[in-house]
């Protein structure tokens, strides 16, 4: 048997995996990585509570998300592609979120 | 509760120790090129989660875009900054302690939280037998204002990234 | 199983399709003139909020157009849409106007893409102020940032400008998993994506016992994360002055006021519209209130006090919009009868005032190619308007009567001042008002800097700055709204009361 909250504990686990990678990570694209967990976690919270609540609205919202997400990707790989042309290093150690 | 057959468990914990193992590979490895990789086995598996939750429309979609699209689009970023990928990086910097200890916390409450909370309102009916027929009808009525507007977003997200990456001629 | 298809009243969006059509039009007539179109594209560009503006209103004299729902409930147009929406079209027209600059080295190429995307992000924008349902928010929301994530980066051969735009865009997606994770609990509690339904569920359970409080506390943790991240309040705020200062001028003005009032409407329909009975601080002590109370002190103090030590004037202005959010985040927490109408006219009133002096700023920077706080000294001697002009903008940006920014800090702060009387539990309002009061000196500070390195230096370093007539007319346009409105905020002020209280948000 799995109860929902099973699901929901996953998804709080990759959650928390992916809010971690953003907190330490020092490269752009593992940050962007570590983002895209974290959106993979709401995505399976939507879906479970949608299976709980027994309709399919969550996952009308889960396509949605997808959707965007995959502009988003597009338009930061376009943002590489630009930063290698100009032939410049992307490691940002500058890009550091917590500094106060 | 959902009723469900006993081997839909075994699949959720194998799927949920695949789930986990790679995602903390990708926030830990230190070959950029491995994280991508591992990314895509962790998505993969989301997309097992999904069918488990009986949502087969969004399985397929998952597999299509996140680890068709996105993941390949990472892929690509990682290759195109090549040293990256064979280069060792560093995965941590001066807050990964502090960072670690708060999400640590966050990940063992949000746990403990949502195992005692028993607020969300279970049905134990079964879902429509053919969902995806459903989302498709919501999505032309329900949803059709969201669903515009999410055209109007990629015909920008289109546009810029076309602008951006494309080559000017001097 | 069947639903019947919602009529989608139509009528009702028209400033948003009309809007995006003319996104189209820009976009096809770049293309079909070769871009060899000059400044023509940026003046078809500037005529679409205009228009959208002129077109709303006589639609809804006319009645085809006025305060109602659409597809299904998820579009409603109430008085705080209407009110946003015009702040930002005012938005999208002060930025398309002094974007003029830029056509003559800057950006050669893409004008059509630079504008259109302007226009499509406004587009979200509108869709955003509109949207009473969760998916649509996200959706609107996303609508509006993804095109700021390009024109950030504009700059392609700019290192900064890209650098901008990616920094930009890890803070978008990060903010978005936040607020998404964050409403997938009010989903699961509420069991539908209507806010309105979340607001009743929440209001229902609240007070059920130890596991929903935390579950909500959870949520609003989650949210309030996100749209930090979004308003950039402390401690989620670094990237902005690195974005402000990577971005094409116009474009960092475009967010500190249009990307900022989105990220508040967001803020009003999540936590006032669908959390508004979590705010209860004698059932829940942890609740959204005291948080967003934190937020905005510590924005208060970071904003003024690290923009004390800039020397670069774009990264000054994005910490003294970091400031400014604190002070609209007042108002916010509030949650008396006045909150919503004293944020929607602070923000009516900070367009104005920001808006031009971004527009000073990016005249400056199209003549000397700096954005050195002392590359304005001595500009009263060779341009003595622009340094008048300037000194107005700024002034109202600190709160000086009577111009409009005072009037907008009185009525934020009146409105805090009022709950904190009304109810102890809202006491620790009488805090936050004084660190704002406190606060606003150290403001004073570092703008009077700038009047006194445009005033009080005998050696100008800029040579006589011309004007263009776009320059000319968004210049007069924020002057005359931060006079005007300053002394006579009366007609203004009557309709952002119009605003429902935070209890009846979405009600109708």
């Amino acid at each position: 048997m799995v109860p929902v909250t099973a699901y929901l504990i996953l998804a709080a686990v990759l959650f928390g995996v992916g809010a971690l990678g953003v907190l330490i990570s020092r490269n752009l694209i593992i940050l962007f990585m570590s983002v895209e967990l974290m959106l993979n976690a709401a995505n399976l919270a939507l879906i479970a509570f949608a299976r709980a609540v027994n309709v399919v609205d969550g996952q009308v919202v889960v396509f949605l998300v997808l959707t965007v997400a995959a502009a988003e990707a597009a338009v930061g790989l376009s943002m590489i592609v630009t930063i290698v042309r100009n032939r410049e290093t992307i490691n940002v150690d500058r890009l550091n979120l917590l500094k106060w | 509760m959902i009723p469900v057959q006993p081997e839909v468990g075994v699949a959720f914990w194998m799927l949920a120790f695949v789930i986990i193992m790679s995602g903390a590979m990708v926030v830990s490895l230190r070959n950029i090129f491995h994280c991508a990789l591992c990314l895509i086995i962790c998505l993969s598996a989301v997309a097992g989660i999904f069918i488990l939750l009986e949502a087969e429309f969004l399985a397929a979609a998952q597999v299509l875009i996140y680890v068709g699209a996105v993941s390949i689009l990472i892929i690509f970023a990682v290759m195109l900054t090549s040293n990256l990928a064979v280069q060792k990086i560093v995965q941590t910097n001066e807050n990964a302690l502090v960072a670690f200890v708060i999400c640590l916390v966050f990940m063992g409450g949000t746990c403990a939280l949502v195992d005692a909370t028993h607020v969300w309102r279970y049905t134990a009916e079964a879902l429509p037998a053919n969902n995806t027929l459903e989302i498709g009808r919501q999505l032309m009525t329900d949803y059709m204002l969201p669903f515009e507007v999410v055209s109007i977003l990629l015909i920008a997200a289109l546009i810029g990234a076309i602008m951006l990456a494309r080559e000017e001629k001097t | 199983m069947t639903t019947a298809a919602p009529i989608i009243d139509l009528n009702l969006m028209i400033p948003e399709i009309f809007l995006f059509l003319w996104a189209c039009l820009v976009f096809t007539y770049d293309l079909v003139t070769k871009r060899k179109s000059g400044n023509a594209v940026a003046w078809l560009a500037l005529a679409g909020p205009v228009l959208t503006g002129i077109l709303t209103v006589v639609m809804f004299s006319a009645g085809f157009y006025g305060y109602g729902k659409a597809a299904g409930a998820m579009f409603e147009v109430d008085p705080m849409a209407v009110f946003f929406k015009i702040i930002f079209l005012g938005a999208a027209f002060f930025a398309i106007g002094s974007s003029f600059g830029l056509l003559k080295n800057r950006i050669v190429n893409h004008r059509g893409e630079f504008f259109g995307l302007i226009l499509l992000s406004t587009v979200g924008m509108l869709f955003l102020a509109a949207s009473r349902e969760m998916i649509s928010l996200y959706v609107g929301l996303e609508l509006t940032t993804i095109p700021l994530f390009v024109l950030a980066a504009f700059f392609k051969d700019d290192r900064l400008s890209v650098e901008a735009g990616i920094k930009y865009l890890i803070i978008g997606a990060l903010s978005s998993a936040l607020l998404l994770y964050g409403m997938s609990f009010l989903y699961g509690l509420g069991g539908t994506t209507d806010i309105w339904q979340w607001k009743l569920e929440v209001a229902r359970i609240a007070g059920k016992g130890e596991g929903v409080g935390v579950i909500l506390t959870l949520s609003v943790i989650t949210i309030l994360a996100g749209l930090g991240f979004k308003l950039a309040l402390p401690p989620f705020h670094q990237w902005a002055p690195d974005v402000y200062q990577g971005a094409p001028t116009p474009v960092a003005a475009f967010l500190s006021v249009g990307s900022k009032a989105a990220g508040l409407v967001a803020f009003a329909k999540l936590m006032i519209g669908g959390m508004v009975a979590f705010w209860d601080p004698v059932m829940i002590p942890n609740d959204w209130g005291i948080l967003t109370a934190i937020l905005a002190a510590s924005a208060m103090i970071v904003g003024n006090v690290v923009a004390v030590r800039q020397s670069n004037i774009k990264r000054m202005m994005a910490y003294s919009s970091i400031a400014q959010a604190g002070y609209i985040m007042v108002g916010m927490v509030a949650l008396n009868d006045f909150c919503l109408s004293s944020v929607a006219f602070y923000m009516f009133a900070y367009m104005f005032a920001n808006m031009g002096a971004f527009a000073v700023i990016a005249l400056i920077e199209d003549a000397t190619g700096s954005c050195e706080i002392s590359t304005y000294a001595g500009l009263s001697r060779t341009s003595p308007a622009l340094a008048v002009t300037m000194t107005v903008f700024l002034l109202s940006l600190t709160g000086i009567p009577p111009l409009a920014g005072f009037m907008a800090k009185y009525y934020v702060f009146a409105a805090a001042i009022q709950s904190a009387g009304a109810s102890p539990t809202f006491g620790f309002l009488y805090w936050l008002v004084g660190v704002g009061l406190v606060t606003s000196v150290v403001a004073l500070y570092y703008y009077a800097n700038i009047i006194k390195q445009m005033y009080f230096h005998d050696r100008p370093s800029t040579s006589p700055i011309t004007f263009d007539a776009p320059m000319v007319m968004v210049l007069a346009v924020a002057l005359c709204g931060v006079v005007v409105f300053g002394l006579f905020p009366e007609p203004v002020l009557q309709f952002a009361r119009q605003i429902p209280p935070p209890y009846e948000l979405f009600q109708h």
